[in-house]
């Protein structure tokens, strides 16, 4: 038999909305925990709207995204405008071990479940806050979505080429980053209390989590008063370093050679034995000065092979190659495969959905994804009756005050 | 905690030694490696200089321990019976080649948290491909969607795959710690940084599998199915960020701009009186053409050309808009927020130099982090780790470090 899920003891109220957010209780959903998801019909997630969408059908239900970010939960819908449903909240305030809420500040305030709030009804509710900018400051207010974090983080301006405007990273950067910062985070506090018996708040600033991934240039800034501009795919440690061009439309593949003996081996593969044995390129410095001619060398000889066949034939001579993968390949990728990282789950309106397993292994007590993202309100009966024990009688009663709404 | 990893693991131990772990940093003879990359401090060169080192390590303690020696692999299976967690990140099969892997050190640990972080996981075909950041950033189908679309994709030009790898393995060691708090049993913890950086291409990796389109990368911005939204806008004195997008809670933010716009003067009755919550969908479907959503943009660039950075933020904040300035590193620096919040924490180093370090991850009302240790200098605490708490005589040390062990 498996062993019991590490956080089945662990029960959480979440008010985590859009990506960064849900994207810690998702976690804690893989590994046990009891999540139960707060919507309102009349603000349902953003992530709803954004595909990839199953069959390209933009539905309520057929978000991938929103899948990917909420397999495992208990979805309900509250109208939290209705007395009668902040009083179902305290009452789940009363079950849970966590509640979250990546909100503006002044949301939880106003329907008065602010910490203080919070931990009168239950004194030792652990709670995180996750905001853009955090519950303080003249910028605490700033709502937003993570693109605009990673604009004020200083990400847009490291992914672009030197003559152009900056391309910026994909879609919303620090929300991708923001996540494991909570979890562990969270997770911290759940030990302290189990060993303590005491809760706690914790204040996330998304930002404030996602400059740990600049720490470097933040401090060589600082110190140094070196500012870093895009420099495309330029590296100060490998040469050559780039992307490749390869046949197809849009494909592409990724080399990165660091020692004299890969450059040869690059030459060997590419059957270039002059440029093999120029001596201008046995070094590092040589290669990185001459990095142009060398990327149109690799391009001349990359662009008529499939990205990987270059990708093989390059590892099995010691070099770092990978093809750029898109949806497509990722979908082949036998390592991915290999490791179950694509699943496919049961949703109850949708049928057969697919999400992205755990992105850690724990050997003895490995992820259990077995349900998909919920539907709207899909746990509403589950979460008062099973969860809270209502009756059916109460129920029904709170259905008729639309309390779900 | 023994932290044996190199740069691909080193911010795992330093989360959780900023949670107040009792992290020991675990270096060849020498100093590790990462001290002899730049950027330095000052400019200078040196094993106590390297930031990428300094940045990583804070938090924790160091000794040097040569692992290639029988003796030296021998004294770290000593302080793992004593340790709650290890974290390695070297290539699958190199521990067990010294038997320190997992299932050599679980007989005589059996509550060992055993942290490995490496590119492609423990196992598997590709296990041993040769890697680095941008070919990772290619493997997890991030690559693909980050550049402009008539040339190569780029990616970040500060290497992050290790990074998330690292993140995702400090919350993994939690649960599993926690796990252990009721079982009393340890386990392995597998990540792969192939893995971890993909979260970052917002399941778009999933397209093939539920039958949707691909996303293309785009300059600036993201393509939504037929839709371009563009995320990098130029105003009247350098670049923001701006989000024009529709839905019931997204489109409410676009209205609003609108409404400030018309306000202005800078658009049309008719674009104001425009249901923008609705707009995205009828765009799907038809009701409204491109070419408005075009001419719509445009309006909003126009306007845009006319404010400053600093103008726009003002505005952003005021009318709650969705527009930030795209920061430089310098900008982030002086960003009235992180100041306000006493963020930047200034740490002394050996020699002089004062640094200044992003500051707690998290804020928790129970004990805050603090940056409690610099970064240790090569061997720094040998002889209180191997002395006084392994319990090893000054004859002992004076042989190890005699015989090239420590």
């Amino acid at each position: 038999m498996a062993a019991k899920l590490p956080l089945a003891d662990v029960k959480v109220l979440d008010f985590f909305w859009v990506l960064a957010g849900p994207g810690i209780t998702r976690s804690l959903a893989d590994y046990g925990a009891t999540v139960v998801r707060v919507e309102a019909t009349t603000r349902t997630d953003p992530v709803r709207t954004v595909g990839p969408f199953k069959d390209n059908q933009v539905t309520q239900e057929g978000s991938a995204l929103w899948w990917n970010n909420n397999a495992g939960k208990y979805g309900i819908t509250l109208d939290m405008g209705k007395p009668a449903a902040r009083a179902v909240v305290h009452d789940l305030v009363r079950w849970a071990d966590v509640v979250t809420d990546s909100f503006s500040p002044k949301a939880m305030k106003a329907w008065d479940l602010d910490y203080d709030a919070l931990r009168k009804i239950k004194p030792d509710i652990i709670m995180i806050s996750s905001c853009l900018m955090g519950q303080t400051g003249p910028l605490a207010r700033f709502a937003g979505f993570g693109n605009l974090a990673a604009a004020l983080c200083g990400f847009y301006n490291l992914v672009g080429w030197p003559d152009r405007t900056p391309s910026g990273p994909f879609s919303a950067y620090t929300d991708y980053i923001a996540p494991r910062f909570g979890l562990t985070a969270l997770m911290a506090a759940l030990i302290h209390r189990k060993l303590t018996g005491e809760g706690q708040y914790i204040d996330q600033a998304q930002a404030e989590s996602a400059l740990h991934f600049l720490t470097v240039p933040l401090v060589d800034n600082a110190v140094n008063g070196r500012e870093y501009n895009p420099v495309a795919n330029y590296d100060a440690t490998y040469a050559p370093h780039g992307v490749y061009p390869a046949a197809g439309d849009d494909r592409w593949v990724a080399i990165a050679c660091r020692t004299e003996d890969q450059w040869r081996a690059i030459c060997a593969t590419m059957e270039q034995s002059a440029l093999a044995e120029d001596p201008r390129y046995r070094t590092f410095a040589g290669r990185q000065n001459d990095r142009a001619a060398l990327d149109l060398a690799i391009s001349a000889w990359t662009r008529h092979l499939e990205p990987q066949a270059i990708e093989r034939k390059l590892q099995a001579v010691g070099v770092a190659a990978y093809t750029v993968q898109n949806t497509f390949d990722l979908a082949a990728d036998p390592q991915l495969a290999h490791r179950g990282h694509f699943i496919e789950v049961p949703h109850s309106t949708v049928g057969k959905t697919c999400v992205e397993n755990s992105r850690f292994k724990l050997s003895r007590t490995p992820a259990q994804v077995t349900r998909s993202a919920p539907a709207l309100g899909e746990y509403n009966q589950y979460v008062l009756g099973q969860l809270l024990g209502y009756s059916e009688d109460q129920v029904s009663q709170l259905a008729v005050e639309e309390i779900f709404g | 905690m023994l932290d044996l990893s190199t740069e691909r693991g080193f911010l795992c131990g330093q989360i959780l030694g900023d949670l107040g772990a009792d992290v020991i940093k675990i270096e060849p003879i020498g100093g590790s490696p990462a001290r002899a990359t730049g950027p330095f401090v000052n400019d200078a060169p040196g094993p106590e200089n390297a930031i990428g080192w300094l940045a990583f390590n804070r938090n924790k303690r160091g000794i040097t321990l040569n692992l290639e020696h029988p003796e030296g692999r021998e004294l770290l299976r000593r302080m793992a019976a004593r340790a709650d967690f290890l974290i390695e990140s070297e290539n699958p099969g190199t521990m067990a080649t010294r038997a320190l892997d997992y299932p050599a050190l679980r007989e005589a640990s059996p509550a060992l948290v055993y942290v490995s972080i490496t590119p492609f996981g423990q196992d598997g075909p590709r296990v041993s491909y040769v890697d680095s950041d941008l070919i990772l950033m290619a493997a997890g189908g991030v690559l693909i969607l980050s550049g402009d679309e008539d040339r190569a994709p780029i990616r970040m030009s500060v290497p992050q795959a290790y990074l998330h790898a690292s993140a995702d393995a400090a919350g993994a060691a939690l649960i599993a710690y926690y796990e252990r708090l009721n079982s009393g049993e340890g386990q392995q913890i597998d990540v792969a940084a192939q893995e971890s950086i993909g979260l970052a291409g917002q399941s778009t990796a999933l397209a093939a599998l539920v039958n949707s389109d691909e996303t293309r990368r785009m300059a600036g911005g993201a393509k939504m199915g037929p839709i371009r939204v563009p995320l990098v806008w130029p105003c009247k004195d350098g670049l923001v960020s701006c989000v024009f997008l529709f839905g019931a809670a997204i489109g409410v933010f676009s209205r609003r701009l609108v409404d400030h716009m018309f306000e202005q003067g800078a658009c049309s009755r008719a674009m104001k009186d425009t249901d923008w919550i609705g707009y995205g969908a009828r765009l799907l479907s038809g009701e409204e053409s491109m070419a408005n959503y075009e001419r719509n943009k445009e309006v909003i660039a126009a306007f845009l050309m006319t404010r400053t950075k600093a103008e726009l933020f003002e505005i952003a904040r005021a009318n709650n808009l969705l527009i930030a300035p795209i920061a430089t590193i310098e900008d982030v620096r002086q960003n009235p927020q992180f100041i306000a919040r006493e963020y930047w924490q200034t740490v002394a180093h050996p020699g002089g130099a004062s640094l200044t370090y992003p500051g707690p991850f998290a804020r928790f009302s129970g004990k805050p982090i603090t940056y409690r240790r610099r970064a240790p200098m090569v061997g720094e605490h040998n002889r209180e780790v191997l002395g006084a708490e392994l319990g090893l005589s000054s004859e002992e040390i004076a042989n190890l470090t005699r015989k090239g062990i420590i």
